[in-house]
This record gives structure tokens, C-alpha cells and sequence, in this order.
């Protein structure tokens, strides 16, 4: 029973871990940007669930969307007003300046912060639950209505995510992008707004998961830290870009720590990702399913 | 010059003296006040909730004693430090404090991991320090003479929960203890007093990481194998998580597992926000519940605390609240700021505070600088977001635990 428990509660933990990262994962793989401010956006998800749903009576399936919205927003202000200035002008991701982009997301992460505590203030604030059963039996395995149907919403927007960058007309684009950037442009495609697109999209998968998480992990000014930190160990193990391996990548760590945690011990749930990471990068440098090579 | 120009130059001349003597008066009231550093957790990861109501407390009393006139004829001015809740933040402040601000106490401080390391600067300056909430042994066990401790202790924690185990008639105990001083030492002082109290009972802790956001394969191992009683040694956000996933994966409290809150989470401001149908049933160590009898200072740090900042009174206002006046206390029989004759007059301090007679304990270990017999009770939470006032007592300061009061979910 205890092996069952272990193995649903994994992979339930592994596909938030999923939405979590794939934004960071579209982010570093395509435009090659390191978001440290990627926790953040996940924060302000959860707090615009939770607080509009709270103060404004609105039902939570209403301001799921709204979360996704404010994410969006976000991703797309801090593309078009801080990421811009880090490739205008050039038509090559070579000659980008990496510490840039790393200072500016630093620096906008703990703006957030302080903001929301400031503005808001310390007290964390647990989102509704999308669903009123507290407490769902299904044979030995006992869970909240909530977490399973935050996990079925991860996976049917995972799957989306997927289909979207796969299939349909921008997200060939963002792929494109992500090739060869000057190619991409040479052939016509706007790279400015595909990376706009990649941000936007970005900030609105991790403010979601922010919000399906908020009845599970309450919303405070320093929750986006966890995520990020997962997030970072799931993109790299994945393979940078590499959606399906963010996702598999997440399925490993959520299970990894759910086993590790209690065969092994709990004192070092955080160090099994870690331990993971050191490998990958020693075995297998791309991750998972990342390429060995994109020069053209 | 007639003599009536002289006399009334002369009436001009001592009214001006004594305008300017009024004035210099003031002035010194005004401009040297007696200064009291305060070291307390205003941004995350501490515990902002915390630092804000010892602050609110802090100059609640504050002002009770400025209005009554200061202290010697001196006011006194708190000289606020931020620690985060962070021990490396918490000595440099108290550093900062001491050297730059040359205060001439220490106090504030709540988190048991910021007074070990806070201590350590107060010792090397030999200045007093009051220890608001650090509930470690260790704190008092390291016998610094500057130290001194009018809030609650984890031995007295321990023993009023050993004893609640016993009578609860429990065979097997699991405390889910944080990863700080505060939560492992708890947890192993529960440990040795239930070997004193009970040792029938089988106990064991799992010490969880206070930034960690899930709790499920901890969780899980209990379900497979449930306790009669869980003991949540935890500070919030993490301890409002933990209560929530016991809950949902039906792991306590339940018909077979109490759930106790050794850690007096239930009297925090967003306690409710954040825990709602997880807390029905848990039963709480408390150090302060409005059906408690309470000296008439307690009655007026009570209603001001209330009126400044429209909350409920708490278990931090009369801890905080103490360290001040007993600090003021000490300056008043000592005649002085001086650092030793201070701490001689808190060792020698007999005073009816906001909960009853404080004195400090002189004897050596984890009664040091202690107020030993610091009044606690216990009560039930028995609906969702239940005011403590409606909560249940079921054992009153220096009363035995009545468990015939206590109830018990059906499942």
C-alpha cells in the first residue's frame, strides 16, 4: 500500500514540478536566457488566485485564468521592457551578454519579492480549492480533491504546451528561433515577437502552477523559490528546450523524492535532484532528451 | 535705571532662566532617551508574523512606560533591527546595535536559532539580554549571566505534553519536529520527559525541513503505519502545511491519531487563512487564552495591544510586553544602565508582570535566568476557524489536563 501511496503521490508531485519548469525549460532552451525571476512569476500566480478569489468572491475556475493572464503580462512586460535592450540590434544570439540578462532577473526577482511583501505583507494566504471534497478515497490511496484536479489540469496543459510548440504556426516559429536565430530571421520570422511569445507563455505556465499549488503550498512573498529550484534541476536533467524531457525529467524527481525520502531519508529529499544533476551533467552534459548540438 | 526698571528686569531675567531650565529639562528628557535594542524578523524566510506582533507588544509597553514617565526620567527608545530570522543577521544586528547604537539592553528576539547566535555578541559586550520566545534549552544551559528568559522553555513544553500523552492513554508518539534548534531540541526534550512520565510510550521524531513545501512521503510513511498521537513542532508557513497534508491524506487527527500543537500556532493572526477543516479536533499547548485569569497589568497591555492594532491579544504580547518592563525594572532598581547592576536586579526581581510573579531561577542547565513556573494551558480547537475564545479549556494554568473534555473525530 505504501508503494502505491508513494508512486500516485511521485507523479502527482512530478507533473506540478512539470508546469513548474516547462515555462523556465522554453525560456533557457529557446532564447538561451537565464530567468531568475522565474520563481517569481509563480508567485504573483498564486497570489492573484488567491487574493481575487478571496476578496472578490469570484469562483477559483474563474480566476485560474486570471492567474494565467496576470503571468502572461508579467513575462511579456519583463521580455518587452528588460529582456529587449538584450539583443536589439543584434542578429546573432553570440554576441548577447549573458551577465545581463542574469543581473536583470536577479534584480527583478527581489523587486517582486519585496513588493509583495511590502504591498501585501508577510502573511501567507492559501488559495481556494477548485473542488469542495477535501478528501478523495480511491482504494488505499487518499488524497484532495483539489491536488488530483490541479494534477489533471498540469497534465491536459502540458499536453497543450506540447501540441501548441509542435504544431501550430508560432510555435513552429519559436522552434525556428530556437534553431538558428539569424536563419529564422533571414527566412522572415519576427524574432522579437516569438521571443515576446516564449516569455509571455512562460510567465503564464508558471503563474498557473502557481495558482493550482496555492491551496497545497500557500502563497507568501518567498514561495517562487522552490519552484525555481526544482525548475532549474528539471531543465537541466530534461535537456534544455526539450519539453517532453521537462516532463519525464519531472515524473523522475517527483518519484525519486517520494521513494528516496522515505527509504533513504527525508533529510535529503532536496540533495536526490542535486545528486541527479551532478550525474547528467558528468554522463550525459544535454540531458535526457536535449540535443548534443545546435551550431549551424 | 529706577528700581522698577531693575525689579522687572530682574523678573524678566529669572523667568527666562527658568524658561530656559523648563526647556532644558525637556530637552534632555527628550534627547537622551534610554536606549533598548530590538531584534526582531521583518522580512521572510523568519517569521514576520511573529516579529510583528513582538514589536506591536514591544511598543504597547513602550508607551505604557513613557506615559507614566520613563524610566529614572528618562523614555525609552527602542532601536529596531531586522534578523530576517536569520542567526548570522541576528548577531550582526545585535552588533550593530551595541556598538553603533550603544543601547543598553537586548530584547526582541523570538526564534530560538537568532538568540543563540544574538547571545553570543551580548555575552562578548556583557550586555543584558531578554530572551522573548527562544524556547531551546540550549539557550539557557549556556549559563551566559546576561541572558535571561521570562518567555517559555521547551522542557516546560515538554513535560505538559509528556503528561498530556500519558493521560491520553497513548502507545506511540511521532513529533514532526523543524530543523532548527527550536524544533530538534523540543523534540528530543519530549523525548527524555516521556521517558520520565511515561516510558511505556514509544517515540520517535522526523525532523522536516522548515523551507520545505511538501510533506507527503513523511506523511505517507505515517499512514502506513499511524501513531495514536502526531506532535507538530513546527513554525509557520511550513507547520500550515504539514497541519493541511496530515489532514488531507487522513493521517490525523483522526479517530485512531491526535493531533497537538506543541509550537502555539493556533493564536497567530493568519492562522485560519491558511488552516481551515486540518485544525478541527487539534489539541493546542497554549500560553495565553482570554479565559485565563491575568494580572491588571496583563488586563492593560491587553486592551492597548487591542486598540492599536485591532487583534486579538496573544501569547507574544505578554512574553514581549514582560521583557520591556522587566528591563525597565531593572534599570529602575539599579539606579542605573549600568550592565551589572542591572542583571543583580533581575536576579533579584520579584514582579507581578501581564501573567503573574516573575523571578529568574539561578540554577545551572535549562533553568537558568529562567522563569520557572511561566503559566500554560491547553485547549481544543473544536470548529473551523474558531475563535480562541470559543475554543475548549481543558486544562487551566497549574490544573491537571481534563481529558474527559476532550473529543475525538468518528473517523
Amino acid at each position: 500500500m505504501l508503494l502505491i501511496d508513494l508512486t500516485v503521490n511521485g507523479l502527482i508531485i512530478g507533473l506540478f514540478y512539470a508546469l513548474m519548469a516547462i515555462g523556465l525549460s522554453l525560456i533557457f532552451g529557446i532564447l538561451r536566457i537565464v530567468n531568475f525571476a522565474h520563481g517569481e512569476f509563480y508567485m504573483i500566480g498564486a497570489y492573484a488566485y488567491t487574493l481575487i478569489a478571496l476578496f472578490f468572491g469570484i469562483s477559483p475556475w474563474l480566476t485560474l485564468p486570471c492567474a494565467f493572464i496576470a503571468g502572461m503580462a508579467l513575462g511579456w512586460a519583463t521580455e518587452r521592457l528588460l529582456m529587449r535592450p538584450l539583443y536589439s540590434g543584434y542578429a546573432s544570439w553570440g554576441v548577447m551578454k549573458d551577465e545581463y540578462a542574469v543581473i536583470i532577473t536577479f534584480a527583478l526577482s527581489l523587486l517582486l519579492i519585496n513588493l509583495v511583501d511590502k504591498v501585501i505583507g508577510p502573511n501567507g494566504y492559501r488559495g481556494p480549492s477548485l473542488v469542495a471534497t477535501t478528501r478523495v478515497e480511491i482504494g488505499p490511496f487518499m488524497a484532495s480533491g483539489h491536488r488530483l484536479m490541479a494534477a489533471g489540469i498540469a497534465l491536459l496543459v502540458l499536453i497543450a504546451v506540447g501540441l501548441f510548440v509542435r504544431y501550430s504556426y508560432w510555435g513552429r516559429q519559436i522552434q525556428a528561433v530556437a534553431q538558428n536565430r539569424l536563419g529564422a530571421s533571414l527566412a522572415g520570422i519576427d524574432t522579437a515577437k516569438a521571443s515576446s511569445i516564449v516569455f509571455a507563455l512562460s510567465g503564464g505556465l508558471a503563474a498557473l502552477a502557481g495558482a493550482l499549488l496555492s491551496p497545497i503550498i500557500n502563497a507568501t512573498p518567498d514561495v517562487g523559490a522552490f519552484p525555481a529550484v526544482k525548475s532549474y534541476v528539471i531543465v537541466v536533467l530534461g535537456g534544455m528546450g526539450s519539453i517532453p524531457g521537462a516532463a519525464v525529467a519531472s515524473l523522475i524527481l517527483g518519484v525519486l523524492e517520494s521513494f528516496g525520502a522515505v527509504y533513504i531519508s527525508y533529510g535529503y529529499r532536496d540533495t536526490f535532484g542535486l545528486v541527479i544533476l551532478i550525474l547528467v551533467l558528468l554522463f550525459r552534459p544535454h540531458g535526457l532528451f536535449g540535443e548534443r548540438s545546435r551550431e549551424v | 535705571m529706577s528700581h522698577k526698571a531693575v525689579r522687572s528686569s530682574h523678573r524678566t531675567g529669572l523667568l527666562a532662566l527658568a524658561a530656559g531650565v523648563f526647556a532644558l529639562a525637556n530637552a534632555a528628557f527628550a534627547a537622551d532617551p534610554i536606549k533598548i535594542g530590538v531584534t526582531v524578523a521583518q522580512s521572510p524566510p523568519g517569521s514576520v508574523i511573529q516579529g510583528t506582533q513582538v514589536l506591536d507588544a514591544l511598543q504597547v509597553a513602550q508607551k505604557i512606560i513613557n506615559d507614566a514617565g520613563g524610566v529614572l526620567g528618562r523614555p525609552i527608545e527602542l532601536v529596531v533591527e531586522d534578523t530576517q530570522g536569520l542567526p548570522e543577521k541576528a548577531r550582526a544586528a545585535v552588533e550593530k546595535l551595541i556598538t553603533r547604537d550603544k543601547v543598553v539592553a537586548i530584547t526582541g528576539e523570538h526564534q530560538s536559532s537568532n538568540v543563540l547566535a544574538g547571545m553570543e555578541v551580548a555575552h562578548h559586550y556583557h550586555i543584558p539580554y531578554m530572551n522573548v520566545n527562544g524556547w531551546a534549552d540550549a539557550i539557557r544551559a549556556k549559563g551566559y549571566i546576561e541572558e535571561f528568559n521570562p518567555g517559555n522553555y521547551s522542557t516546560r513544553t515538554a513535560v505538559a505534553m509528556a503528561d498530556t500523552m500519558k493521560l491520553l492513554g497513548a502507545k506511540r508518539v511521532v513529533a514532526l519536529a523543524e530543523n532548527t534548534d527550536y524544533g530538534i531540541g523540543a523534540a528530543k526534550s519530549l523525548g527524555e520527559q516521556l521517558k520520565i512520565a511515561a516510558p511505556e510510550i514509544k517515540f520517535s521524531y522526523e525532523t522536516l525541513d522548515r523551507t520545505a513545501k511538501d510533506f507527503s512521503p513523511v506523511i505517507l510513511s505515517l499512514k502506513a503505519n499511524p501513531p495514536d498521537a502526531i506532535v507538530e513542532m513546527m513554525l509557520p508557513p511550513a507547520a500550515y502545511l504539514a497541519l493541511n497534508q496530515l489532514y488531507e491524506q487522513g493521517v490525523a487527527p483522526t479517530a485512531k491519531t491526535w493531533l497537538y500543537d506543541g509550537s502555539g500556532l493556533a493564536d497567530y493572526p493568519d492562522f485560519w487563512q491558511n488552516v481551515q477543516e486540518a485544525a478541527k479536533g487539534m489539541i493546542v499547548f497554549g500560553l495565553y487564552h482570554p479565559k485565563m485569569a491575568m494580572p491588571p497589568l496583563g488586563k492593560q497591555v491587553a486592551a492597548a495591544y487591542t486598540a492599536k492594532t485591532h487583534n486579538e491579544p496573544n501569547r507574544l504580547l505578554a512574553q514581549s510586553a514582560d521583557s520591556l518592563f522587566l528591563l525597565a525594572e531593572a534599570i529602575k532598581a539599579a539606579k542605573s544602565t549600568d550592565a551589572d547592576a542591572m542583571i543583580k536586579a533581575l536576579e533579584a526581581i520579584k514582579w507581578e508582570g501581564t501573567r503573574g510573579v516573575v523571578t529568574f531561577s539561578t540554577e545551572a542547565g535549562y533553568k537558568y535566568h529562567q522563569w520557572i513556573e511561566i503559566p500554560y494551558i491547553t485547549f481544543q480547537i473544536t470548529a473551523v476557524k474558531q475563535p480562541i475564545a470559543d475554543t475548549r479549556l481543558v486544562q487551566d494554568p497549574g490544573q491537571p489536563l481534563d481529558v474527559s473534555k476532550l473529543e475525538k473525530p468518528a473517523k
